[in-house]
């Protein structure tokens, strides 16, 4: 069994708002970077299937050269090996091009997992997309993976409840997070040999964009002004709280 | 701008893209999934029985090319993140997820970094495929119901095996005026109790961050953010919840946060319209007990 995660490394997705800045419509580039939070729900569940199937597994990703440090870190949680295409585009369509690039070149790939969402872009449309171009299967936030003899049992999480599906062949899932695949902290031995390993970097390719132009990028302001409540005697700040929502007919 | 709404059987989710259908134009096409009367009225209705939505793409690929939609509307839920993408790819169209403000010349916003900031894009190409984020847009009242078409799906790829729905007592939290969540900070499951007990005297629902549900302390379902439900309640309680940019990006609706935490410079007191500094094992206690003497 052979599996490929794709992880995308982003700025610090913790950043409050308030510390939040933006250089030319991205985020500014002092943040930490660091791979997506759900990428990391990804490899993890990658590194579960390995553990369980005897798999291999290759981390994709498509990006910047600078980023090769950051990505070592799926390596040190139990990657095989590691594949950067090079480019900076944040089309879907582009980036999803470029990564069946690397999914090609690691030939056979049965199973390829990825984030639900990236930590950057809010998006959730890049797995979509390739697993359309690979012409296979795609199912969506998907927190747990079985196999039985080429076939796949998943269990996908909704917003009332969950289902198990079944399916043959290759797909494209995208996984979501579950209190099984938090991400685990690798050690420090694991973090120096992910040093030493190599990583294959890929040229990347110009293709087609989707015909939308971004016009601007703007921070919101949080506008909430905080009544801070007395904490002496919590008896009677109930008893205010209650009675204020009341006045602004909020209960 | 012709366009076809695909969405399940749910008249607040379907009324919230028949209003984001009226921006562009008049009243959309629908194609309802699920089973059921199909509530509200449309120029053209279609009914189809399955709800997996892998198995829909390439029916819904020639149905939009045969017809000639340039608009295709779904919640951005996990059945839309399942369509968009793999429809934009086949019908080489643009897909924008999350969308949170449409205007009729096709500029539409939607956010970036965890909802610390908002993009807008203009659409050029058609059709265009877009996921609408839910409870930013006040649903269409949905009035009688339309005789659909039956609309098959062929060679079903993904099969069903078993469906579990999370029973909720009391109201839904999508629904809820009132929401009480519990993160991190709540420190175990069985302390969730209290928040139970809150919401069962307010008539509200029990919510989660992420950092909770994570943890196993509370169901996936009950997950609040950006990833989780997006919720507009009259007032939301935030007990032991840090206020991630994610978090805050599924509460931006609502219209009055309280907040509960030990921490003075936790991030959610930024959101909130009332904030309590402490330890909430002290204070949930207390606020029960005076909503107990108010009965
Ligand atoms: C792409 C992406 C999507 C995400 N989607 C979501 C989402 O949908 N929903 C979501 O919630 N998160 C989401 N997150 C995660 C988010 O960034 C935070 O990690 C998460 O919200 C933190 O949860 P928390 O506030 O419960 O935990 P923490 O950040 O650990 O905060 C716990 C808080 O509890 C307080 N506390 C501790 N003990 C007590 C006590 N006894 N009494 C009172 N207060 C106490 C602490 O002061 C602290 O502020 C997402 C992240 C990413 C990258």
């Amino acid at each position: 069994m052979k599996i490929a995660v794709l992880a995308k490394v982003v700025p610090d997705y913790e950043v409050p708002a308030g510390d939040f800045e933006l250089a030319g419509n991205r985020a500014h580039a002092r943040y930490t970077r660091m791979i997506g939070l759900y990428d990391e729900n990804a490899i993890e569940t990658g590194i579960q299937l390995k553990e369980k199937y005897g798999a291999t597994l290759g981390i994709v990703s498509y990006g910047q050269s600078e980023d090769v440090p950051i990505l070592r870190k799926a390596i040190a949680m139990g990657g095989d090996s590691l594949h950067l295409v090079l480019g900076e585009s944040d089309d879907p369509y582009v980036i999803a091009s470029n990564l069946k690039i690397a999914l090609e070149q690691l030939q056979d790939v049965d199973l390829v997992l990825a984030g639900q969402q990236s930590a950057d872009l809010d998006r959730g449309v890049v797995h979509g997309v390739l697993a359309e171009m690979l012409g296979c299967t795609f199912l969506a936030q998907i927190s747990r993976i079985e196999s039985d003899q080429g076939r796949w049992t998943v269990c996908q999480n909704h917003e009332s409840g969950s289902r198990m599906l079944q399916f043959s062949g290759k797909a494209v899932l995208s996984i979501t997070s579950s209190p099984e695949n938090v991400p685990r902290i690798p050690a420090v031995r694991a973090i120096m040999a992910a040093k030493k390993k190599p990583v294959e970097k890929l040229q990347g390719t110009d293709a087609p964009p989707m015909q939308v132009e971004e016009v601007k990028v703007e921070i919101p302001k949080l506008e909430s002004v905080c009544e801070f409540l007395p904490f002496e005697d919590m008896q009677e700040t109930s008893r205010m709280l209650l009675a204020r929502l009341r006045e602004e007919r909020y209960l | 701008m012709k366009t076809l709404i695909i969405e399940k059987i749910e008249p607040k989710r379907i009324g919230e893209l028949v209003t984001v259908g009226r921006i562009l134009g008049e009243t959309p096409d629908l194609l309802a999934l699920g089973e059921g009367e199909v509530p509200g009225t449309y120029p053209r209705a279609y009914q189809c029985p399955e709800t997996i939505a892998a198995n829909l793409v390439d029916g819904v690929a020639d149905l939009i090319q045969r017809d000639g939609y340039q608009v295709v509307l779904l919640s951005a839920t996990t059945l839309g993140s399942e369509i968009a993408g793999r429809l934009g790819a086949r019908l080489k169209a643009p897909v924008l997820s999350e969308v949170i403000e449409v205007k009729p010349d096709m500029t539409v916003k939607r956010p970036l970094y965890g909802g610390k900031a908002v993009a807008e894009y203009k659409i050029q190409g058609n059709p265009v495929i877009l996921t609408i984020r839910r409870k930013y847009f006040e649903p269409a009242p949905l009035e009688g119901t339309t005789a659909a078409a039956v609309f098959n799906v062929e060679s079903p790829s993904v099969v069903l095996l078993s469906e579990e729905q999370v029973q909720t007592q009391g109201v839904r939290l999508e629904d809820a005026e009132i929401i009480v969540s519990g993160g991190r900070g709540m420190g175990s499951a069985d302390n969730f109790e209290v928040l139970r007990e809150m919401a069962g005297l307010l008539r509200g629902a029990v919510g989660a961050s992420r950092g909770a549900v994570d943890e196993g302390w509370a169901s996936q379902t009950m997950q609040v953010g950006q990833t989780g439900n997006i919720v507009a309640p009259a007032v939301y309680f935030a007990v032991g919840i840090s206020g991630a940019s994610q978090h805050l990006a599924g509460i931006a609706n609502a219209k009055c946060v309280v907040a509960v935490n030990k921490d003075e410079e936790a991030n959610i007191f930024k959101r909130a319209r009332f904030g309590v500094v402490c330890d909430y094992h002290k204070f949930i206690p207390a606020l029960i007990q005076a909503l107990r003497e108010e009965q």
